[in-house]
């Protein structure tokens, strides 16, 4: 247990949502100025409270340097710290870690954590993106694309732990359960899926087929969360949300490099493909947080396809090493009855924008009522991750209802 | 790449400037620390960058042993041989010019001098790719025009 477990809390946090078929196609960061002014109003903590500004990675449609200096022009606010925090999707909760770190310094008060992207609306996604995740100089001339070069630690998995196309449709079967109650999920209208449906659709690269895989968000998502200390939060915020625990991993860039990195945790036990930093961070997570996934009642991944779900339910401790496919054959993960997961749908029917806070969102959301999917009763306390680079930056949040120690 | 160099790199971008928005992307063509690679594939070899204090090889573009600290690094050819690590075959490809060759698979091939090798992976004489299988190094044209080095997995009119 850390001294840092609980002394800070989340006492807001907003989100603004821009689609791709509105009349005024909106930028990220007309959406993030759209989220924060929200969280300053709900708050009731303006701009000159602010004490520090971290941003997630600039978005791909707003791309400009000194990103976190254009908020900060933008809402006239003047913080003692502005910077962006980029080991790819493990910044967005990197915000929050680096918050508490000030905020329990007593440097500051207030810290407002921010993250946005729109590029489904800006960008083509598809032709646009299928080198994004590859070394450029020494994998992108083979011809990878995003799902090819992810399919490497999936095949890996499948070999070494011999993990199922079905277990893994299993995943996107049970994500579409509750991307059917969002109303933002992008898959809503598409109805339930089965196991054969996974099977039967389209091979994009083996094993992954079309629903082991993420479809874009159809829009952008911006959202801001207001930090603040424990003893300000209890005595000016109703529905707190404790930062518990939090963790973070990173180990390298690009698939091929996974392998050459060594005599670092997790490689412990030498070069993998199918050993992350998110177990590492987990670890961190529940070491600092004082308790353990027994005690967690809703979790969140940022993971795009159905195996990788597997595998960080194995990374987040929800089961053994290489169990991922037996428990949620087993019903780990069921909408009926299993741990709730992926709330919203999560990647693989919610659909992916960027890496944002909003999977954190989701879980003070829950905790306190106000879900705008399927409800889930006595949320007490949530772990969310946030990962990218093919499985190599990996962020792990523990957030309460009530402090855990 | 700029236009003087004699080195002959894979212009994989089509001959336009990589950009993402405004910015110019420019490390991800080859640099200094770079074109030793390039220059061997251009003489049909393949190399690894090697610290001959701790006998290691590293890829791609090691400018320090992780293992020692030394920047005494050298490029020399790998052995050619391998065996397959993880693979996927690309059935959507990323651009319209690697469609041509779809289905197409990429991997990790797992060489003697302990590095695991990210290319292309082709198949002969009916042979399937398989993890484990081995495979040799060869060089081959690929959609995109260049030259590469690529892993190939024989059947059994090879062995």
């Amino acid at each position: 247990m850390s001294k840092l477990a609980n002394t800070c809390a989340i006492v807001g946090i907003t989100r603004a949502i821009g689609l791709k078929g509105d009349k005024e196609k909106k930028t990220p960061l007309q959406l993030v100025v759209e989220a924060c002014a929200q969280l300053m109003r709900e708050t009731g903590i303006d701009r000159t409270r602010i004490g520090a500004l971290f941003t997630g990675r600039m978005p791909r449609s707003y791309m400009t340097l000194q990103y976190s200096q254009s908020l900060v022009n933008e809402l006239k606010i003047a913080p003692m710290f502005s910077t962006e925090v980029t080991s790819h999707g493990g910044g967005a909760l990197g915000t929050l870690e680096l918050s508490v770190l000030a905020l329990e310094a007593g440097l500051i008060d207030y810290a407002l954590c921010v993250t946005g992207e729109a590029s489904p609306i800006w960008i083509d996604m598809i032709g646009g993106s299928a080198n994004w995740e590859a070394d450029l100089q020494f994998e992108a001339p083979y011809g990878p694309t995003t799902p090819s070069l992810y399919a490497q630690s999936a095949c890996r998995y499948m070999h070494e732990y011999g993990i199922t196309p079905e277990q893994m449709a299993r995943v996107a079967v049970e994500n579409r359960k509750w991307a059917l109650h969002h109303p933002y999920a992008a898959m809503r209208h598409k109805g339930p899926i089965t196991v054969e449906d996974v099977l039967k659709s389209p091979m994009i690269a083996s094993p992954l087929r079309l629903l082991d895989c993420a479809p874009w968000f159809p829009g952008g998502i911006a959202s801001a969360a207001l930090i603040t200390r424990a003893d300000i939060a209890r005595n000016t915020c109703a529905e707190p949300a404790y930062i518990a625990g939090f963790g973070q991993w990173n180990t390298h860039e690009w698939v091929g490099e996974r392998m050459g990195t060594r005599g670092v945790e997790p490689f412990s036990r030498g070069p993998s493909m199918v050993h992350t930093g998110a177990g590492v961070a987990a670890k961190q997570a529940y070491a600092m947080a004082g308790i353990t996934s027994k005690d967690i009642n809703i979790a969140e991944t940022s993971v795009p396809f159905t195996y990788a779900n597997l595998l960080m339910l194995e990374e987040l401790g929800f089961c053994a090493e290489g169990e991922g496919g037996r428990f949620v054959e087993a019903g780990g993960i069921d909408f009926d009855g299993g741990l709730p997961f992926n709330t919203t749908g999560g990647y693989l029917s919610f659909g992916q924008s960027g890496q944002g806070l909003y999977l954190l969102k989701e879980i003070v959301d829950q905790m306190w009522g106000h879900a705008e999917g399927y409800p889930v009763p006595g949320v007490k306390a949530g772990l969310v991750h946030g990962h990218g680079g093919p499985l190599a930056c990996h962020s792990v949040m523990i957030v309460s209802k009530e402090p855990t120690c | 790449m700029s236009e003087t160099s004699k080195v002959a790199v894979p212009d994989w971008s089509g001959g336009k400037k990589v950009m993402a928005g405004d910015l110019f992307l420019g490390l991800y063509q080859p640099s200094p620390e770079t074109t030793g690679f390039w220059e061997g594939v251009a003489r049909q070899e393949l190399l690894f960058k090697w610290c001959d204090a701790c006998a290691r090889a590293y890829h791609p573009r090691r400018m320090i042993c992780p293992q020692c600290s030394s920047t005494a690094l050298s490029w020399k050819p790998a052995s050619g041989k391998g065996k397959v690590y993880s693979f996927s075959e690309v059935h959507r490809a990323p651009t319209a010019e690697f469609a041509k060759g779809a289905p197409y698979t990429v991997g990790l091939v797992e060489t003697p001098d302990d590095v695991h090798f990210f290319c292309r992976i082709f198949a002969e004489n009916g042979a399937s790719i398989a993890v484990d299988a081995p495979a040799d190094l060869e060089f081959r044209t690929l959609e995109n025009g260049y030259r590469l080095p690529v892993f190939v997995v024989r059947g059994a009119a090879a062995k």
